[in-house]
Parts: structure tokens; C-alpha cells; sequence
């Protein structure tokens, strides 16, 4: 085979390659957000700019694709679950500051105002907290638990998510050590999770299917997994525990490097608009079942949002993030 | 019959023929052109985004989100062989890869026979099975297996799941057996081509010379399958090693770790944990390859090489009443390596929740139709990777068809360096190679400003699934080309035809049934790859395969089931409309069983994903 030969099939491979189109709209938008693409739909009809949405899956899964880019981040916008994280990509310039006319044009609720972190690292757009879900079907309505230290009594048969793979866990964790204490915390914790193969599940989905199938009585998950279970008419309720519940916002965050400044301004406004919020709520999986944090609107039918939270210290909770990760996984995980 | 050794008289002819003096700078290019694109190749699919994820095991700093260094340390391989975890998980990984090869091998081969060999009713039926089981990703298998023996699972709604069993399922023992059903083609693949090519000139002349059946499988067929076995032992343990499918979902259930989960929740956080990934990657791969070599060293040739072109078809034993018990025991396996899966996913594709079961209440058709309306994301999804599983199939098998034309007439180094390459890249996980995309194609300077392929687009996704086939096409018609006589070429040579007219006019329509065959498999493959398209999604929108697996995780499962299913319907009859009727078209005349030539080697194509 001579090398005309060689050149002339590699130009015919790149003719043929090319044909998939390459993208040029006008906003990137990384998420793990069930309503992202409803979202997205919305606001492309609303203003005509149009907006690829990329779902590698799972928090953790989204995270893993921006921390390979690194210094070379292909989204405008990311949106997820948990405040830490963001914080996280801040501080490593990954993530600018929200600009703060963004955040002085929403009218927040006092929870929503609450939820807006000094970093500006990112722009809470609602937000949902840790609750146990319960399989109405193994465990009988008088023996519900009521705060996290009775989950004891179902030791073995409660499935909980990893907080090295789950955000949302990772807040739970650090609420949990919070209430509870830690060392207190440590303790409750080893006593309730001794079956390490419900401990250390890697989504929602899985606490969820893991309680659903029976293989665990009771799950700690996100109340909106739970509210979209109840939805669809699966026999599981949610239980928030006497020791309080610790949010967990869904940030929005601005890529540094953006080249598109103006356009994502603009979805911020949608998002907490009106319009924005129908939208997110447009649907009946977990996320859409999101507690609202802007004034005037309503969360879905039977989302309950008369809860009673506790403030996480983020300073505490960032700086043993690390720590507890590493404990959780070496005790429940591995 | 006659066998020939890799590096005898016809490779030598073949290299004789290519031997001619350098007569100027385009010849001189046209000589070392060849071999030069074969690295290029390999070099940049393979070798360089491999290297970067490989690298940061000593050099942890490479990638940092700040202040990047590439400073050596040997504190990431320090720290993962440190880690009791890790040290857990490579046994577990070895583990499981050795136990399921034994299986694997074992039932493959019996399958085989049983087929090929024996009179059995309804044989050209279950002679598709392993196809089918083969075709069928193995997340899926996973999935609908946990539908299947969880405690509120199908099986325990009926009744038909005893506690003891449901319990021991999620463990050793269940991934053992979910992986045996699964692989378990690949083992009847090899050893079923190479009973294809044995013919029965051997086992005829023994029979005539009184020899007992046992004795001629003890003597004659056993030693002559010997390679067969030790191959499909390998390519079971290589692909037990790199699967991913299981390893998140039976094997993360049942918390017995493995390497590649390990190196999937290294890379799932924020900052990714690189230089674990990494050094978890190098522990994975050098597993692989100690196999790879120590089988070399062991057989110390290359694989024997059975020309087969005048050996018949072999007898098929009569195993009177016993054929039924055959055919049971053939169903059996059928059943539980694919109509129990499948149906499982059928189930779950048309019913609205898995808690209330199979009642009429529950069924639906709401997932099915949303699979296969337009303009939904679940179907924009489909089409888009049945578009790029397209793409992959034809640009991988005319690659492959090159290298092979061209590595047929290389030297044995050569040779042995890219069919060495070639099977240490299959049990490369997948997910491992869609981060080295990322970073040769997004973080390295010079790469990442090249127009095409652009990380973010289609383009890169398709090269990285060529990647993923360019292996698996290779070694299949690599296998093809080999049984040709060198004759043919070098007569059309002599007579002064062109390289391109050569393989165009002579060696495609030879093999063209095992290109065809490589065109399929990279086809169906590709359509449920899934490491790499979690990796690589394109802006415009996500593969079928990262649509199926969000929603899994999403807890709809309903309409993943829905979508899968509908992707292996369509697939499927793709591939059964291209491939009967080239099949009459060209029928080689050789083919006993239910392999076509060089789709034995096809069998090494396994189930990554």
C-alpha cells in the first residue's frame, strides 16, 4: 500500500466523520438535573437561544467529566445537586462569581435567601433535603421511625447512598455529624449501617429500588426521590426526622471561562421566572419534585414543605469533607 | 489438513514477495508507509490516551485543577497498593476472572460440541442462541438479573425464589453464574470454529484404526483443541477483568469490589482522584497482560493454523434417546442465558411499577410508545446511535481491512506487537479510554484545537468507538487473510495489478464474509457501548446507551427497559437482513457449524462495557 493510498482513505475517514455535525449554540449545560432538558426546551422556545444539554449521568458522573476538563471546560452553565461541591469548583476557578444583580432580582423566600452563598459560587434555583424512606409494606405504620438513632432497630436493612459518589449524601453526612455529633454520629452510624452492601449504593435510584424490592425496610434518600416514588404510586413514605433536616440546594453555576456571558445571564432570569419554575416542575421524575425557593411559587401536589431545617455550617462541612468521605467509605463501603 | 505455523512457509513467502529492493524516496515511503500507519494508528486510538491515564500514577500532579506539575512520585502506587481496598478487589478480581473462565470454557465448549457434533433436535435454532446472548450488552443482562432475584424481584413475587438462593445470588456465586450465561458464547465461538476447522480426516483415520470415541477426544480432537481452549480460557479472563456491566451493578450490590469499579469511583468525584485511577488502571492492565504473555511463553509458536480448505464436515454422533436430554439441557441454557433476561426487561418495559409486579393493573404500553415516537429524547437517543453505530461499523471494518492487508504482508514482529496490542486492548475498560479521550482531546495542547476530531462533538465519540472495535475487526479478519493462499495476490502481482485492485478485486470478496462479519458485531456493539459514551457525549445530544443507564439510575427503569429493548429489536433485524442474505450469496462452502469464516476469532470480541 503506497502512501498516496494511505492519504487518500485517511481524507475519505475525516469526510466521513465530519458528517456528524459539530455544535454551536449558544449555551453548554452540564447537569444531573432530571428537569434540565424540559428546562432547557423552555427557555429555547421563549428566546430562541439554543442550548445543548449534557447528561453523563450521576452527580459524580457529571463531576468526573468537568474535573477531566479541567482547565479547559467545554460548559457555560452547570447545574446540580449540593452546595460543597460547587464551592469546591469555585476555588479552583473551574466556577465564577454569580454576579450579584442576579441574585437581587429574584424575590427568594427566607429559605431561598438563606440558601445564597457568600462565594457567590453559585445561584440556588430550589432545593430538597435527606429523608427516610420507608417500605410501608415491611415496616407496619406503628413502627415507623421517627428520628435517625431509631433507625438501630432496622440495622442491616437500611440502604444508604455512598457520599463519594452522591453530593446530596455527602450534605446528608455532614448535617447527620452535625445534629448528632460526631463522635456520637460515628457511633449511631456503625450500630445502623452493618450491611455494607446497602450502604454504599451510588444513587437515589438504587436506595430507592433497594427499599422498593424489599432488600431494605428503610433508605436514606433525597425527599424528592421519595415524593416521585410516592407519585407513581410505589408503597414507600417519607418520614423527616425529629433531629431536623439540612437542605440541599440545586446550584447553578457560570463556567469561568464562558464565552457566553449574556446568554447565560439570560437562563438565569428564566429559570427563576415563573415560566422557569412550570418548567422545572413539568414532569415526575425525583428532581421535578424540588421545594421551591422563590415567592409565589408552589411546590408539586404532595410534596411536603412544612419542614423543619437546620442550617449546615459549609465551613466545617468543606473542611472535613475529605475526612469523613474517606471514613464513611473505609466503614460502610469497602 | 495441513497446519501451518504463523512464521512458516507461506508468511515467508509472503515477506520474500514484499522484500524488494528500494529503488527511490516514494518506494522507500511505500515500504515504511505501511508499517508506519499501522502505529500511527494504534498510536493515536489507543497508545496515547491509554499512556495519559497511565502516566498519572507517577506523576500525579500532570492534571491537577491547580498548579499542575509533572513532577515523579511514587505516592499514588504507594498509597493504592497500601489500600486494603485495593488489595481486596484485585483478588476479588482474579478471583472471579479465573473461576468464570474455568466455567465459562467449560459450558462453551460442551455447548459447542453439543451443537456441532451431536444429532440433537432443533439444531440450527439453538445454534443462534449464543449469538443472541452475545449481542446482548451485559449491563442489561445485570439489570434484568437484579429485577429478576432481588427479594421483591419477579422470581420472589412468584414464588420461585427460595431465601437461601435469593441472598447467596448477590455475591460470588451469582456473578459467577450471571457471567457464565453471559460469556459463555465466546468459549463456543473459539472452540466451536476451531471444531469447524478440524474436519474429520484425523478422527476418520483413528476410527478406521480402531481407536474408542473417548480415546480420539483424549488424543486426537483434544490436543488439536488445546490452543481453542487456552484462548477462550484468556479471552473469558480478560474480559471477566475489564467488564464493567457486572462490576456496577451484581458486583457493587453485593460489595465484593473489583478494579474497574474501583477506577470508576476514582474518576467520579470532584477533583477526580487521577493518579488512583490511574495506578488502579496500571494494576488492571499489567493483570491482563501477564496472561496474554505467559500464554505466549507457554505455547512458545503462534497458534497453529489450521488450513482447512479441504477438510469436510465431521460426523455427527448419534446419541439416541439421549438427544433429548441434550436438547433439555441446550434449552435450559438458552432459557436462562436469554429468554429469563429479556424477558425480565420485556416485563419491566411494559409494566408502570417493579413494587405491584406482574398484575393486569400495572401493565402499560406508555414506554414502548415513548421509545418509539419521534422527537422524544428517548427515541432521538435511539436513532442517534443506531446513526453513529453505523458510522463506527464502517469506518472500524474498512480500517481493519487495511491494517490486515497490510499487517499480512509485515514482518513477524509487527505482526506479533499489534495482534499482542489488539488482545491486550480488549480488556482496556472502556471507561478508562473515554477519560484518556478527554484528555488527549481537551487538555493536551495542539490536540485539543484541532478541528476534527473536536472533543464535544460526534466526531470524537465515533473515533473512540472505533477504537473500541478497531481490535476486535482486526483479529477477525486478520484471521481471514491468513487462511488465503499467498498464491492468489502474488500471482496478480506479478502480472502488475495494484495494491488497491489486489485487495479490492482478490482479498475482499474472499473474506468479504468475515469483514461483513466484523461490520456486524462493531455494528451491535456499538449501538449499547457504554463507558465511552458516558465519557464522550456529545453536545447534541446523548447516545442510547447513556440515555438507558441515566434512567436506570434515575429509577425509570420502565422506560429504559423500553428502550433497550426496542435498540436490540432494531439491531437486531439490521444485522439478520444484511447477514442471511450475504450469508446464501457467498456461502463458503467449508462452514459446518454456525460460525462463518474467521468469526471464531470473532468470539474475542466479548462484552466490554
Amino acid at each position: 500500500m503506497n502512501a498516496r493510498t494511505i492519504f487518500c482513505f485517511a481524507i475519505g475517514l475525516s469526510a466521513l466523520t465530519a458528517a456528524a455535525p459539530a455544535s454551536a449554540s449558544d449555551l453548554v449545560l452540564y447537569d444531573a438535573l432530571d428537569f434540565a432538558g424540559p428546562v432547557a426546551k423552555a427557555f429555547q422556545a421563549k428566546t430562541g437561544l439554543t442550548v445543548d444539554v449534557v447528561e453523563p449521568g450521576s452527580t459524580g458522573e457529571t463531576l468526573g467529566k468537568i474535573a477531566a476538563e479541567g482547565s479547559n471546560p467545554q460548559f457555560d452553565i452547570v447545574w446540580l445537586d449540593g452546595s460543597a461541591v460547587m464551592e469546591r469548583m469555585a476555588a479552583d476557578h473551574v466556577l465564577q462569581a454569580i454576579p450579584a444583580a442576579a441574585y437581587d432580582k429574584v424575590a427568594f423566600t427566607d429559605l431561598g435567601k438563606s440558601l445564597i452563598p457568600q462565594s457567590h459560587a453559585f445561584l440556588p434555583t430550589g432545593t430538597s433535603t435527606t429523608a427516610i424512606e420507608v417500605n410501608t409494606k415491611k415496616v407496619p405504620a406503628d413502627k415507623l421511625p421517627k428520628s435517625w438513632a431509631d433507625l438501630q432497630s432496622f440495622a442491616g436493612k437500611v440502604a444508604a447512598k455512598d457520599p463519594n459518589l452522591s453530593g446530596p449524601a455527602y450534605q446528608w453526612l455532614a448535617g447527620f455529624f452535625q445534629t448528632n455529633g460526631l463522635d456520637a454520629g460515628k457511633a449511631l452510624l456503625t450500630k445502623t449501617l452493618t450491611n455494607k452492601s446497602l450502604s454504599g449504593l451510588s444513587s437515589g435510584g438504587k436506595v430507592n429500588k433497594a427499599v422498593l424490592t424489599g432488600d431494605a425496610s428503610v433508605g436514606i434518600n433525597q425527599d424528592s426521590a421519595i415524593f416521585s416514588k410516592i407519585a407513581a404510586g410505589e408503597p414507600v413514605v417519607a418520614v423527616y426526622p425529629s433531629e431536623g433536616s439540612v437542605s440541599l440546594p440545586q446550584g447553578l453555576g457560570i463556567s469561568a471561562k464562558t464565552q457566553h456571558m449574556d446568554a447565560a445571564r439570560k437562563f438565569i432570569d428564566f429559570v427563576t421566572s415563573a415560566e422557569g419554575q412550570a418548567a422545572m416542575q413539568n414532569g415526575d421524575d425525583t428532581d421535578f419534585f424540588y421545594i421551591p425557593i422563590i415567592k409565589g411559587i408552589n411546590a408539586k401536589p404532595g410534596r411536603e414543605t412544612n419542614i423543619t431545617y437546620t442550617h449546615l455550617d459549609d465551613a466545617v462541612a468543606s473542611a472535613h469533607e475529605t475526612e469523613w468521605k474517606q471514613w464513611y467509605k473505609a466503614n460502610f463501603v469497602q | 489438513m495441513t497446519i501451518v505455523q504463523h512464521s512458516g512457509a507461506a508468511a515467508f513467502a509472503r515477506g520474500a514477495g514484499a522484500s524488494k529492493p528500494p529503488l527511490g524516496r516514494l518506494s522507500a515511503l511505500a515500504r515504511y508507509g505501511g508499517p508506519f500507519a499501522v502505529y500511527a494508528v494504534f498510536g493515536l486510538l489507543i497508545g496515547l490516551p491509554l499512556a495519559l491515564v497511565l502516566v498519572q500514577a507517577v506523576m500525579p500532579g500532570l492534571f491537577a485543577a491547580q498548579d499542575a506539575s509533572s513532577g515523579l512520585s511514587f505516592e499514588p502506587l504507594a498509597r493504592v497498593f497500601n489500600s486494603p481496598y485495593v488489595a481486596g478487589s484485585v483478588l476479588h478480581s482474579l478471583e472471579l476472572g479465573m473461576l468464570v473462565a474455568c466455567t465459562t470454557t467449560a459450558l462453551g465448549g460442551a455447548f459447542a460440541v453439543l451443537v456441532q457434533r451431536c444429532d440433537i433436535p432443533g439444531r440450527t435454532a439453538i445454534s443462534i442462541v449464543p449469538w443472541l446472548v452475545f449481542l446482548t450488552p451485559s449491563y442489561l443482562k445485570a439489570l434484568a438479573w437484579v429485577l429478576l432475584m432481588s427479594s421483591g424481584g419477579y422470581l420472589a413475587q412468584f414464588g420461585l425464589l427460595p431465601a437461601a438462593l435469593g441472598s447467596a445470588f448477590f455475591g460470588l456465586a451469582g456473578l459467577v453464574f450471571v457471567h457464565t450465561l453471559s460469556l459463555f458464547p465466546l468459549a463456543a465461538f473459539i472452540i466451536g470454529s476451531a471444531l469447524a476447522g478440524l474436519g474429520s480426516e484425523l478422527e476418520d483415520a483413528a476410527r478406521l484404526s480402531g481407536a474408542t470415541p473417548l480415546r480420539i477426544w483424549l488424543r486426537i480432537n483434544g490436543p488439536l483443541l488445546a490452543p481453542a481452549i487456552v484462548l477462550s480460557f484468556i479471552a473469558t479472563f480478560a474480559e471477566v477483568l475489564s467488564d464493567f456491566g457486572l462490576a456496577s451493578t451484581i458486583a457493587r450490590m453485593s460489595n465484593f469490589g473489583v478494579l474497574t469499579y474501583g477506577i470508576y469511583a476514582a474518576a467520579s468525584d470532584y477533583p477526580v482522584d487521577f493518579p488512583a485511577a490511574g495506578a488502579q488502571a496500571l494494576i488492571l492492565l499489567s493483570l491482563v497482560l501477564l496472561v496474554v504473555v505467559a500464554d505466549r511463553l507457554l505455547r512458545r509458536r503462534a497458534d497453529p493454523r489450521l488450513i482447512s480448505g479441504r477438510a469436510r464436515p465431521a460426523r455427527l454422533y448419534n446419541l439416541g434417546a439421549w438427544r433429548w436430554f441434550a436438547m433439555a439441557a441446550a434449552l435450559a441454557i438458552a432459557f436462562l442465558a436469554l429468554a429469563l433476561p429479556l424477558g425480565a426487561i420485556a416485563a419491566r418495559a411494559l409494566t408502570q411499577t417493579l413494587g405491584h409486579g406482574l398484575v393486569w393493573s400495572n401493565f402499560t404500553s406508555a414506554n414502548l410508545v415513548a421509545a418509539l415516537s419521534l422527537n422524544t429524547a428517548a427515541n432521538d437517543g435511539l436513532l442517534r446511535s443506531l446513526g453513529y453505530a453505523g458510522l463506527t461499523a464502517l469506518i472500524a471494518s474498512s480500517l481493519a481491512l487495511l491494517l490486515s492487508a497490510q499487517l499480512d504482508r509485515a514482518g513477524p514482529v509487527l505482526r506479533s506487537a499489534v495482534v499482542g496490542l489488539s488482545l491486550g486492548s480488549v480488556a482496556i475498560p472502556g471507561i478508562v479510554l473515554g477519560f484518556g479521550y478527554i484528555l488527549v482531546w481537551n487538555r493536551l495542547p495542539g490536540f485539543r484545537d484541532w478541528p476534527f476530531p473536536h472533543y464535544g462533538d460526534g466526531s470524537l465519540l465515533v473515533m473512540g468507538y472505533v477504537a473500541a472495535a478497531l481490535p476486535y475487526c482486526l483479529v477477525v479478519i486478520l484471521s481471514a487473510i491468513g487462511q488465503l493462499a499467498p498464491s492468489l495476490t502474488d500471482a496478480a502481482r506479478l502480472h502488475g495489478v495494484g495494491t488497491i485492485r489486489r485487495l479490492l478485486a482478490i482479498t475482499l470478496p474472499l473474506v468479504l464474509l468475515s469483514v461483513v462479519t466484523a461490520f456486524l458485531l462493531t455494528f451491535i456493539r456499538t449501538v449499547f457501548e457504554l463507558p465511552i459514551s458516558q465519557m464522550l457525549i456529545p453536545q447534541s445530544g446523548p447516545p442510547a446507551p447513556t440515555l438507558i443507564l441515566k434512567l436506570f439510575s434515575h429509577d425509570r427503569d420502565g422506560l429504559a427497559s423500553a428502550i433497550a429493548l426496542v435498540a436490540m429489536a432494531a439491531a437486531g433485524i439490521g444485522a439478520a437482513l444484511v447477514w442471511y442474505p450475504l450469508r446464501r450469496f457467498v456461502k463458503p462452502r467449508r462452514s459446518v457449524g454456525y460460525t462463518g469464516v474467521g468469526s471464531g476469532q470473532a468470539a474475542r470480541t466479548g462484552t466490554l462495557s
